[in-house]
């Protein structure tokens, strides 16, 4: 399954399946596939991407402050390929769903993004913060632009 | 049996850094186990936004003081990706060459640690005394034992020269020795199978399925390398095998490490034969175009991904950072259940947690005063004065 896939054969594909849902195709060089989203579809193309296409490793999930939304970036990994899946939430309501049912191991990113980046991922087991402590100031969240450390623990500046 | 849970950390004699593992025992088995992590937070990645790119190369440098080059090789990658920078071959051979000397070390001080973990200490002192050989070598390429500092973007800031090759071939030539005789202990040493076989157990199904990565994955016949499976740097160009162990145990992940160190020999020594003619390094602006990159390197510990966004200005708009050890603690839990309390450490260490380790007898010298070297004798009593002079006397009980 994994020998003799280009960049090319995996955009056909997931095209042929999600046809204009998929938007921003970069292929920056060998091996590493960049692709837009919105997020009502990302459950769907991630375990597309896994099932159909051999992406059985979730690398990691950056998730960056860009202003008026926050971009969430799915780094998925198949032999010689990594597939760089990104979605925008918008800052008013930055929801998305889990992953977790697909990709056990996505736990610790996914609480990541709601701690740094304050992002709602919706239908991840309950648990505690990571990697922020847990009487860390509710509501802030390091990784968006305007925070500062003063923020959240103002005797230290 | 009534069941008890026992917190084991955050801070603990066992393992050298901090993590907790609530564990619920029923007498000496474990039957439930979760982890928790977050106490080495350290916004790393927030300071990275407000600092050039020169300048988080050292801040990168230090997210980890066993695997510091894989780190910053994979920070470069991505900010080279991201700005269009071509590397020169000499300067991703030379990555490659102080990427495996790093492996070598990370792999000995693993197999001591282990020892350690097992009370098997005569292997422990054993196999940091040889780790001093790689140390050696790459004290004398960098100038320093484990912040090498060797990376720039756009490739590196030290030449090998035919003396230190010469040296380092030595040396390794008397760590593949070392490394049989370590083969043959950890597969026929009575104590050693006894505290590692059938301990920690992690099926095939269950690693692929819970991301672990690196040695881990590998013990657990996941042939997942990212030197194989995503060639980075000139890994396509040399040869070398990827180690795998169908025991997908603790005894497993011993192997497997052993194995590799044989690996790195022979990369190391590819390297150091056939090191390509020319520059080192390009000439990188101090503000990068924007655009983005991953980096995907495989760390002594397993895969180690970064991604850096580049605004156009000479700081990132975003450098994100996932270490192998956090891939791999997902497959804690599961290892832990089931096995016993006194089996906790060398499960926990065999995935290699990482920590920092870089105390030794220092010499200093400065260009106007000529220099002076501290010997062991010295500082220890410059300690002893330290601690004097704060109302603590330990003249008595430290002679």
């Amino acid at each position: 399954m994994t020998e003799g896939r280009t960049e090319e054969v995996i955009k056909e594909k997931l095209e042929g399946r999600f046809g204009t849902n998929l938007s921003n195709w970069t292929i920056q060089r060998k091996g590493r596939l960049y692709v837009e989203l919105p997020r009502e579809v990302l459950v769907e193309v991630v375990q597309f991407a896994k099932e159909e296409l051999g992406f059985d490793h979730l690398s990691t999930i950056t998730g960056l402050d860009a202003g008026e939304h926050l971009e969430l970036i799915y780094h998925l990994f198949a032999k010689g390929m990594l597939l760089n899946l990104k979605t925008k939430l918008p800052l008013s309501d930055p929801k998305v769903k889990t992953i977790t049912q697909l990709f056990p191991g996505a736990e610790p990113y996914e609480r990541e993004l709601e701690d740094m980046l304050g992002a709602t991922v919706e239908g991840l087991p309950p648990g505690r913060h990571y990697p922020l402590p847990e009487d860390f100031p509710p509501g802030q969240h390091p990784l968006r632009k305007g925070w500062k450390v003063s923020d959240a623990y103002p005797q230290e500046v | 049996m009534s069941k008890i849970t026992i917190p084991l950390g955050p801070q603990h004699p066992a393992l050298k850094e901090p993590g907790n593992f609530m564990l619920v025992l029923e007498g000496e088995q474990i039957v439930g186990a979760t982890v928790r992590l977050g106490y080495n937070h350290r916004g790393i990645e927030k300071a990275c936004e407000d600092r050039s790119f020169i300048q988080n190369l050292y801040l990168i440098e230090r997210v980890c003081g066993i695997c510091s080059h894989s780190h910053t090789t994979c920070f470069c990658m991505a900010t080279e990706d991201a700005a269009k920078i071509e590397v020169p071959k000499r300067a991703q051979a030379i990555r490659v060459l102080v990427g495996e000397l790093e492996r070598v070390h990370s792999h000995l001080l693993w197999l001591g640690v282990a020892g350690h973990e097992i009370g098997f200490d005569t292997l422990f002192m054993y196999a940091w005394k040889d780790r001093e050989q790689v140390l050696d070598c790459l004290e004398m390429i960098s100038g320093n034992r484990v912040h090498y500092a060797l990376n720039t973007i756009g490739g590196v800031r030290r030449d090998i020269t035919l003396e230190q090759k010469a040296e380092i071939l030595k040396r390794m030539d008397i760590l593949e020795e070392r490394t049989q005789y370590y083969i043959q202990l950890a597969t026929q040493e009575p104590t050693v199978l006894a505290r590692a076989r059938g301990v920690g157990h992690l099926p095939t199904e269950e690693a692929k399925k819970r991301g672990a990565v690196g040695p881990t994955a590998r013990a657990s016949n996941v042939p997942f390398d990212v030197r194989k499976d995503d060639p980075y740097l000139i890994y396509n160009e040399l040869d070398f095998k990827v180690i795998t162990s169908d025991s997908c145990d603790v005894f497993g992940r011993l192997v497997v490490r052993v194995f590799e160190l044989l690996e790195s020999f022979k990369l190391i020594r590819q390297v150091l034969n056939n090191l390509p003619e020319g520059p080192i390094s390009v000439k990188v602006p101090r503000k990068l175009p924007a655009g983005e990159g991953v980096g995907h390197y495989e760390a002594p510990r397993g895969e180690d991904i970064h991604y850096v966004r580049t605004n156009g200005t000479e700081k990132p708009e975003r450098v994100k950072v996932r270490a192998p050890t956090l891939a791999n603690f997902s497959s804690i839990a599961y290892m832990l259940e089931g096995g016993y309390l006194a089996d906790v450490p060398i499960v926990i260490a065999a995935i290699d947690p990482c920590f920092s380790c870089t105390d030794r007898a220092l010499s200093i010298s400065t260009s106007t005063e000529g220099g002076y070297s501290l010997s062991w004798e010295d500082l220890r009593k410059m300690g002893i004065e330290f601690y004097r002079s704060r109302g603590l006397d330990f003249s008595r009980i430290a002679k």
